[in-house]
């Protein structure tokens, strides 16, 4: 641990502010709070939002997970996990059920969480209107009255289009019923893992400065129409290492003769399961 | 002069810890890690509160400026002094038969539903049994919850506001270790 630094390297007055800002955030559900989002040791778009609200949540009891895309191993997850484990000096893990916070870029780990994990998410756009609309202030004014219809509009262009909806990632949530929302940059194969999750999920947003929640046994539906309903990805194919296939799979090229596999994009999931095979 | 948190960077942490879980479930009691020294008209529990997330920043409303409550909490969090309820970020409400109406603190705007008040009311006790039957976002099924000392009117005032939503008021409730929150969200179910 780095003695220069407060406690996980935010200053308290920071802290308070995103304490107050999640306060809020988990009282309307899907709802982006404004916060002051900081500078912070690296730069916009490698997880600096998920890092202050990871640095709000810390204490010395704490054993964090990071995860990229479903990976322990990774740049991003590996550089914030040695980030916390020097400002703040806390447990670090790559096992799901061993942490009790979960920093995570666009994925949410296949083992079911639990009550007492909470699952941060690093947000790039926490806007799920933004592209449709460039001004923040029409976007606020569309959530106010909860009129979502440019986002139906967008899905139905998509089976005009290609019939069928081809978004597959960043996929848009209704929260509690009112709140349209960005699950941030997940699969929309983990959408289903929102909904009623046992886990407190908190969104932090740095450069857009945005700070959202998803409580725990909320319903969180995925935008859709009744002839056409949300579904998630399928595989033909099984993981390579571990056999899963129920797992969400990346596709890897192995050689430069294009050769293929497919492996579990959760490396803990899957590491677990190649053990207990061995 | 009273001291405040023992161990302001790791005592703010855990208490805040409890208090967000607490909101993630509502009418759920949680026990809060630390309890402050206090003086005499607030309670340890709402003082712990007061002093995890309050500062310059934040305006508080007091419904019984009393003794050197307001001169303590100054000196410690550095807050400021909100005049009216409609102004405060957070209010404290120390003999909640006696607090005024809930319309009388801010509710958001429907831009910003979080530009509101949040209640700490300092109560009797609560208990998960008989009272009145909640749920909604955090709760998985639902819950009863007796709240008591509110006024008579309380809960109907409190449905009154849910229509509202986006807009409403969060409240904590403490009483002794104990605190249990009740978000806007959390929904009265006929009974």
């Amino acid at each position: 641990m780095t003695p220069r630094y407060n406690f996980a390297f935010l200053d308290e007055d920071t802290k308070r502010m995103l304490r107050r800002a999640l306060l809020k955030a988990v009282a309307i559900p899907g709802c982006q709070i404004p916060f002051g989002s900081r500078e912070m040791p690296l730069p916009y778009g490698w997880g600096t939002g998920g890092i202050q609200v990871t640095a709000a949540l810390l204490g010395p009891d704490d054993v964090l997970k990071v995860i990229d895309q479903g990976a322990d191993d990774t740049t991003n997850a590996v550089n914030i996990r040695r980030f916390f484990a020097r400002v703040a000096g806390i447990a670090t893990t790559e096992r799901t059920a061993e942490a009790t916070l979960i920093q995570t870029r666009h994925r949410i780990p296949e083992t079911p969480l639990r009550e007492d994990q909470i699952l941060v998410f690093q947000v790039p756009e926490p806007e799920p209107l933004r592209t449709l609309e460039a001004r923040e202030t029409e976007t606020r004014t569309l959530h106010a009255l909860a009129d979502y219809g440019l986002m139906h509009v967008k899905l139905y262009e998509d089976i005009a289009r290609y019939g069928r909806i081809a978004t597959s990632y960043d996929y848009p949530v209704l929260v509690d019923g009112r709140y349209l929302t960005s699950p941030s940059p997940i699969p929309k194969f983990d959408n289903p893992k929102l909904d009623h999750s046992p886990a407190l999920m908190l969104f932090g947003a740095g450069r857009e400065k945005r700070i959202y929640a998803i409580p725990p046994y909320t319903r969180v539906e995925s935008v859709a129409f009744e002839d056409h309903p949300f579904d998630v990805q399928q595989w033909d194919e099984r993981c390579a290492l571990c056999g899963s296939g129920e797992s969400y799979l990346d596709e890897v090229v192995v050689d430069d003769r294009g050769t293929r596999m497919f492996v579990c994009s959760d490396t803990d999931f899957c590491s677990q399961r190649t053990e207990a095979q061995a | 002069m009273l001291a405040a948190f023992a161990n302001p960077v790791f005592d703010s942490q855990r208490t805040f810890r409890e208090l967000l879980q607490a909101m993630a479930r509502p009418a759920v009691p949680r026990a809060l890690p630390v309890l402050p020294p206090a003086p005499e008209s607030v309670a340890p529990a709402a003082m712990a509160i007061l002093l995890t997330l309050c500062d310059a920043a934040t305006a508080l409303w007091l419904q019984q400026p009393v003794g050197n409550a307001l001169e303590h909490l100054r000196f410690h969090t550095g807050l400021r002094v909100a005049q009216t309820a409609k102004e405060a970020d957070f209010a404290l409400i120390t003999a909640p038969d006696a607090m005024p109406s809930l319309q009388s603190f801010a509710q958001g705007e429907l831009r910003y539903p979080d530009r509101s008040t949040s209640l700490i009311v300092q109560v009797q006790g609560f208990r998960n049994e008989a009272g009145v039957c909640v749920a909604g976002p955090g709760i998985r099924d639902q819950e009863m919850l007796h709240i008591e000392g509110l006024p008579a009117d309380f809960w109907t005032q409190r449905a009154a506001l849910a229509e509202s939503f986006p807009l409403g008021i969060d409240m904590f409730f403490v009483a002794e270790q104990h605190v249990l929150a009740l978000p806007r969200t959390t929904r009265l179910l006929e009974h």
